[in-house]
C-alpha cells in the first residue's frame, strides 16, 4: 500500500477578517428565514428583536440602575416571610458554590469584626 | 449481481465546492490520455481579443479575488461567450470576459484559465487514478450552489436557478426522506461540518426534520463505531472559525478559501471510512463539486432532459426563460470503491447531481416512481463496482 504525504495549509489560509462571501450571505439569509419560522411567541420575538436592536445601537441598552424604593413597613415584612416560607417548601440542597461563598462572607464579617475588636 | 453490489451496504457522498474538472483534474490527461482534460492548447478571448490559453498556475489561496461570478448569467455568458442568438451553440469562450466583468483588469480576467499540475493536489489526483473517474459529470444547473445542491437532495431545484429560497412541491421528497419512510426503513444522514459551518440544505429539512442532520465529528465516530448510516451526504467547512481546538480552516475550497484544507478534508473522509475494515468493503464513496464556480472548462454541458419547471426570463437575469433542459458545467467527480477497477474511466456517459438521489433509490429502494423527469432520466454509477475480488492495493494519506 502506498502512503501520500497530504500538505498542511499555511498557517496565514486562516482568515477570519476575510469579507464575507456571497454563498455565506445566501447561507445567512437562509438561516434567518429559518429562525424567522422559529418565533412562535411575544417573548421569543422581544428577544430577536433586542438582539437585534441591540448590534444595530448598543447605545440603547437599558442602563444597569438600581432602583431604590421608600420601604414601605409592611409589605417588607410580608416578602420576607413568603420568601423564608419559599425556601422552607423547596428544601433543595444549597449548592456547593453558594455555600462557600456564604462561608466566606461569614468567615470575613468575623474577620472585620474581630480586628474592630482589637482596634 | 457483481460481489461489490452484494457487499454494498453504504453510499457515501462528498460535494465540495465550485470548482471545474479541467482546473482540478485537467493536468491528467497527460498520465493518462482517456481523461478528457487539457492539452493545454484551450484558450479564451480576453477583451481586447488575444487568445489566453490555459496554464498549470492556479494557486491554492488568494488567486480567485474576487470570488468568480458563477451566477445563470454568468455562467451563460462563459458558456456561450456571449451569444444570444436562438440557435447558438456552447462554446466555452466567455469565461475571461466574464472574469473581467467583475474589477476590469485584462490581466487578472486570465487567471481564470490557470489549472492545477497534478503534483500540487495528490489527493485528488491520486483517488481520481487509483479508482473511477468520470469524464461527464455536469453541475444541474448552469448557474450556484444552492440550487445545485437541492439536485443531489431532491432531483429537482423545484424550478430555481439562483441561491433563493426553494419549497419543497409535492410529489418530491429528498432522498433521505425516501429512505426513512421505505418499508423497511433505511438510514439516512446529512453530516455538516459543525454548527458555525452549518449545511447548505437550510430552509426545508433542517428546519422540519433536524433528526435527519449530523455533525462531522458524528461522522468520524459513527465511521469507527461502524454506525454509518446507508446513505450520507458529508458537507465541508464553509467559513473560518474557531473551534473548541484552535482555528478551524474553511475546507470547501470556494474561492478564495485554502485548496489544501480541501485536501485534507477529502482524505480524511477516505482514511475514516478505509480505517475501518469492515465499512471499507461494504461503502462506496462519491467526491463530487456542487458546481464549477465560475472557472474554466472546456467541455460544452450537453441538453439533459427538461426538469418540468421553467424558470422565468426574470428569474435567469437573461431575460430568457430557462426549462431546465441544459445541463452546468463540468466538474470533478471521483467514485473510490475497492471494488472499482484501478483506473477507471467513465467516458460516453453523462452524469449530474440528480444521478445522485437516482443511484441511492435505485440501490436501496428499486422502485420509485414520485421522482423528478431529471432524476428518472438521469444515469446511475454503482455498476462501476465491477470486480470480482476486492482490492487491497489503496492507498493511504497521512492525515
Amino acid at each position: 500500500m502506498t502512503l501520500i504525504h497530504v500538505p498542511r495549509p499555511p498557517k496565514n489560509a486562516f482568515y477570519k477578517d476575510r469579507p464575507v462571501s456571497s454563498l455565506l450571505k445566501n447561507q445567512i439569509r437562509h438561516l434567518q428565514e429559518a429562525e424567522f419560522n422559529l418565533i412562535k411567541t411575544e417573548g421569543q420575538a422581544a428577544e430577536f428583536i433586542r438582539r437585534v436592536t441591540a448590534k444595530l445601537h448598543p447605545e440603547g441598552a437599558r442602563p444597569q440602575v438600581v432602583r431604590r424604593r421608600k420601604a414601605q413597613p409592611g409589605r417588607v415584612k410580608e416578602i420576607a416571610a413568603a420568601a423564608s416560607r419559599k425556601v422552607r417548601v423547596s428544601g433543595g440542597r444549597k449548592s456547593k458554590a453558594a455555600s462557600k461563598t456564604r462561608g466566606k462572607r461569614a468567615a470575613s464579617k468575623s474577620n472585620r469584626n474581630s480586628k474592630k475588636r482589637k482596634l | 449481481m457483481p460481489p461489490g453490489l452484494d457487499n454494498l451496504k453504504h453510499i457515501v457522498v462528498l460535494m465540495m465546492e465550485n470548482r471545474s474538472f479541467d482546473h482540478m483534474l485537467g493536468s491528467l490527461k497527460a498520465v493518462d490520455a482517456r481523461i478528457d482534460g487539457l492539452t493545454g492548447n484551450e484558450s479564451n478571448p480576453d477583451t481586447t481579443g488575444a487568445a489566453v490559453k490555459v496554464a498549470p498556475l492556479a494557486e491554492f489561496q488568494s488567486q480567485l479575488d474576487p470570488d468568480p461570478d458563477h451566477h445563470f448569467p454568468a455562467v451563460d455568458l462563459q458558456i456561450f461567450g456571449g451569444d444570444a442568438s436562438p440557435n447558438r451553440s456552447a462554446n466555452m469562450q466567455g469565461f475571461v470576459k466574464s472574469y473581467f466583468n467583475q474589477q476590469h483588469d485584462v490581466k487578472h480576467s486570465g487567471k481564470i484559465m490557470y489549472y492545477f499540475p497534478k503534483e500540487k493536489l495528490p489527493v485528488l489526483t491520486t483517488l481520481a487514478t487509483e479508482f473511477a473517474v468520470f469524464n461527464g459529470w455536469f453541475s444541474s444547473i448552469p448557474g450556484p450552489t444552492i440550487c445545485n445542491r437541492a439536485f443531489a437532495h431532491y432531483g429537482t431545484s423545484f424550478g430555481q436557478v439562483s441561491m433563493d429560497f426553494f419549497y419543497v412541491k409535492e410529489p418530491y421528497k429528498s432522498v433521505y426522506e425516501r429512505l426513512i419512510a421505505a418499508n423497511p426503513a433505511r438510514t439516512a444522514k446529512i453530516y455538516y461540518y459543525d454548527q458555525s459551518s452549518s449545511t447548505m440544505e437550510i430552509v426545508n429539512l433542517l428546519q422540519h426534520q433536524p433528526q435527519l442532520f449530523g455533525t462531522y465529528d458524528q461522522f468520524l465516530a459513527d465511521c469507527k463505531k461502524g454506525t454509518l448510516p446507508d446513505y450520507c451526504f458529508v458537507e465541508p467547512n464553509y467559513n473560518d472559525h474557531d473551534g473548541d481546538e484552535g482555528a478551524l480552516v474553511a475546507s470547501d475550497q470556494h474561492p478564495d478559501h485554502n485548496v489544501q484544507a480541501g485536501e485534507l478534508f477529502i482524505a480524511s473522509v477516505y482514511n475514516a471510512i478505509k480505517q475501518n475494515a469492515t465499512l471499507w468493503q461494504s461503502t462506496a464513496l462519491l467526491i463530487v463539486y456542487d458546481e464549477h464556480g465560475g472557472i474554466y472548462d472546456h467541455v460544452p454541458p450537453p441538453a439533459c432532459t427538461p426538469d418540468g419547471f421553467v424558470a422565468s426570463g426574470s428569474d435567469t437575469g437573461t431575460g430568457a426563460e430557462f426549462k431546465f433542459d441544459r445541463l452546468g458545467v463540468r466538474v470533478p467527480a471521483i467514485l473510490v470503491s475497492p471494488w472499482v477497477p484501478k483506473g477507471t474511466v467513465v467516458s460516453g456517459r453523462i452524469f449530474e447531481h440528480a444521478s445522485i438521489p437516482a443511484t441511492a433509490t435505485k440501490f436501496f429502494l428499486g422502485n420509485y416512481d414520485q421522482r423528478s423527469p431529471r432524476e428518472k432520466a438521469a444515469d446511475t454509477f454503482l455498476d462501476l463496482l465491477s470486480l470480482s475480488t476486492m482490492r487491497t492495493d489503496a492507498p493511504d494519506f497521512d492525515v
